[in-house]
């Protein structure tokens, strides 16, 4: 029996994966990384440049000085406090109304309750920015325009469909026998909820909400269109600093600035987007 | 496994009280900013474009917001250009995406997880950051112009604010999701089908276009449908990397809303791609539902 285990497995795995050398996936790799990493690597290396003139390979001269130049800019300061007040903001309202209502889509039975969950897709199923030029042209007539609560309003639209399409996903995964069994010795639907369901389901509504900080916070086109001239997030100024800064380093400070934020969700976030899940969830 | 499948459904809570319909309570905010935020600006902008006032100020119905558009050549222009900027997109995706999702599906490893989580990378960088590491590489005097220089070779013309520049960013921005949504179709290719199709002297291109394609190509669907309600309307990549004039519909609504502070014309530039993106995301909105419904 031990003679044969190995060629029962050997059979198993289908013909298809054995390639000698995977000249595919080499060239992939090199074709994707040059793609994807380089242009990255570059505007890393101009946040820590000081002097770089044109025929250049290398930098001239490596240094810090344009880090404190742009962490000294008031308008920086300004608007990274702005960014972090909204994302703040627009990811506590959207988990005090979103959470409870995944629950509900995920537990509760109600008239409607089909309709109104693939609602949220239709945010989605529109162009986004002529859904925006249709949201500002009501804000127009609120006098929404520029403020504060206006950027919210849109930016929170813009967190529900994942807020609750996830946690819906996540509350349907939580073992149901697991509940039953803690209620037949005895514990009450709190108690359940307490100890059976959100640990379970935590992981992926923290995963959740922790998307829809980052997202708030890289959100540019609500802001841009909603918030202008008031309101000045981050990557709203980073649009200025691109189209009208002669210094090139502020972009690139910025950027590596931005990037440990997104790279925090890159890290959380995968279990949430590393499955089928996240595709199916897309329709694919 | 068949424990883990269970027979019926059992509500956790007694059936008599979950019909009742208090769950509506818990989902009235988000669905009523739905309505408010979602459906209602949309009826409202196909209202305000078509029942306005006209010379003598009398409401009525009116086309000539549209009459106008058309008839203008810039706006054509500029309609012009999206449509030619989402094609392209959605051809280069697709001949990018297709052999990495081919690839990822029938190989296992270290390379393909690295080849994977690098088609998945551009999802964590935003668009802003992706636009200024654009200019940064491609743009005038930028990465690429350095290393050719090096080795003694003329700049490239760079695409930096002219259409390609749009194309080229979209592209890098919509590889990841792209990549996911067939990858999740291939995933329900059985592999007893292709062996069973090679078993009987079937080639690479005859098991692709025979047994896979028919197999994947609602996922194909779904993905250019995706792209394209993405790249049909995108501001910021066309807006910072993209030509002045023509510019995509995207930074024309922009502008038309906020510079010329015309928001009715705006609104109709919105109407018109609404209109021409309608049936991908009805297409859109039904895969996903059927999806769900599985």
């Amino acid at each position: 029996m031990e003679r044969l285990a190995p060629t029962t497995i050997a059979t198993r795995r289908p013909p298809l994966v054995r390639i000698p050398t995977d000249w595919t996936g080499i060239v992939f790799a090199v074709l994707l990384s040059a793609a994807v990493i380089v242009p990255l690597l570059v505007v890393g290396v101009w946040a820590f440049t000081e002097v770089w003139r044109y025929p250049n390979v290398i930098p001239q001269q490596f240094g810090l000085r344009f880090w404190n130049q742009t962490l000294t800019r008031a308008d920086v300061w300004a608007a990274l406090t702005l960014s972090l007040q909204l994302s703040t903001v627009v990811t506590l309202l959207s988990a005090a109304i979103c959470l409870p209502a995944a629950y509900a889509f995920a537990r509760l039975s109600f008239p409607g309750r089909n309709v109104l969950f693939f609602s949220f897709l239709a945010g989605h199923a529109f162009p986004k920015f002529g859904l925006l030029i249709a949201i500002a042209a009501i804000f127009l007539q609120l006098n929404l325009i520029g403020t504060f609560w206006g950027v919210v309003l849109i930016q929170l639209v813009g967190t529900l469909l994942f807020m609750i399409w996830i946690p819906v996903a996540a509350f349907q995964s939580v073992d149901r026998r697991m509940e039953e069994a803690a209620r037949d010795v005895g514990a009450g639907p709190f108690r359940v909820f307490w100890s059976i369901t959100l640990p379970q389901a935590g992981p992926t509504i923290a995963a959740a909400v922790l998307l829809s900080f980052v997202g708030t916070f890289y959100e540019t086109e609500g802001a841009w269109l909603i918030g202008a001239p008031g309101i000045r997030t981050m990557p709203v100024l980073m649009i200025s600093f691109i189209n009208n800064q002669m210094v090139i380093q502020y972009g690139a400070v910025l950027s590596v600035m931005l990037w440990v934020p997104s790279f925090i969700a890159l890290m959380f976030a995968r279990r949430v987007i590393g499955g089928g899940a996240f595709a199916r969830g897309f329709g694919g | 496994m068949t424990d883990a499948a269970p027979a019926a459904p059992r509500p956790l809570i007694d059936s008599n009280d979950s019909r009742r319909p208090h769950g509506l309570l818990l989902v009235a905010i988000p669905v009523f900013l739905v309505a408010w935020l979602v459906i209602w600006p949309i009826i409202n902008a196909i209202g305000r474009t078509l029942w306005r006032p006209d010379a003598t100020g009398a409401l009525g119905f009116n086309l000539n917001s549209y009459v106008f558009f058309f008839s203008d050549q810039y706006s054509i222009n500029n309609l012009t250009i999206t449509l030619w900027t989402t094609l392209v997109c959605a051809i280069v995706l697709l001949a990018i995406c297709l052999p990495i999702s081919l690839y990822l599906r029938f190989s296992h490893g270290k390379l393909p997880a690295y080849v994977q989580a690098m088609a998945i990378f551009p999802m964590f960088v935003p668009s802003i950051i992706l636009a200024y590491a654009f200019i940064r590489v491609l743009g005038p005097n930028g990465m690429v112009d350095i290393l050719l220089n090096s080795v003694g070779l003329p700049k490239i013309r760079t695409p930096y604010l002219t259409p390609w520049g749009p194309v080229i960013g979209l592209v890098w921005d919509n590889i990841p999701l792209t990549v996911l949504i067939l990858l999740s179709g291939l995933g329900n290719v059985a592999n007893q089908a292709i062996e069973a199709a090679r078993d009987v002297g079937a080639n690479r291109f005859q098991v692709f276009w025979h047994i896979i394609l028919p197999r994947i190509s609602n996922s194909v669907l779904v993905a250019i449908s995706f792209a394209v309600l993405g790249i049909f309307s995108s501001f910021t990549l066309p807006y910072l990397l993209g030509p002045a004039s023509p510019e995509m519909m995207g930074p024309f609504m922009n502008r038309t809303f906020r510079e010329v502070n015309d928001p009715l014309n705006a609104i109709t530039q919105a109407v018109i791609t609404f209109c021409f993106c309608i049936a991908f995301g009805l297409f859109y909105v039904r895969s996903v539902a059927r999806n769900q419904g599985k």
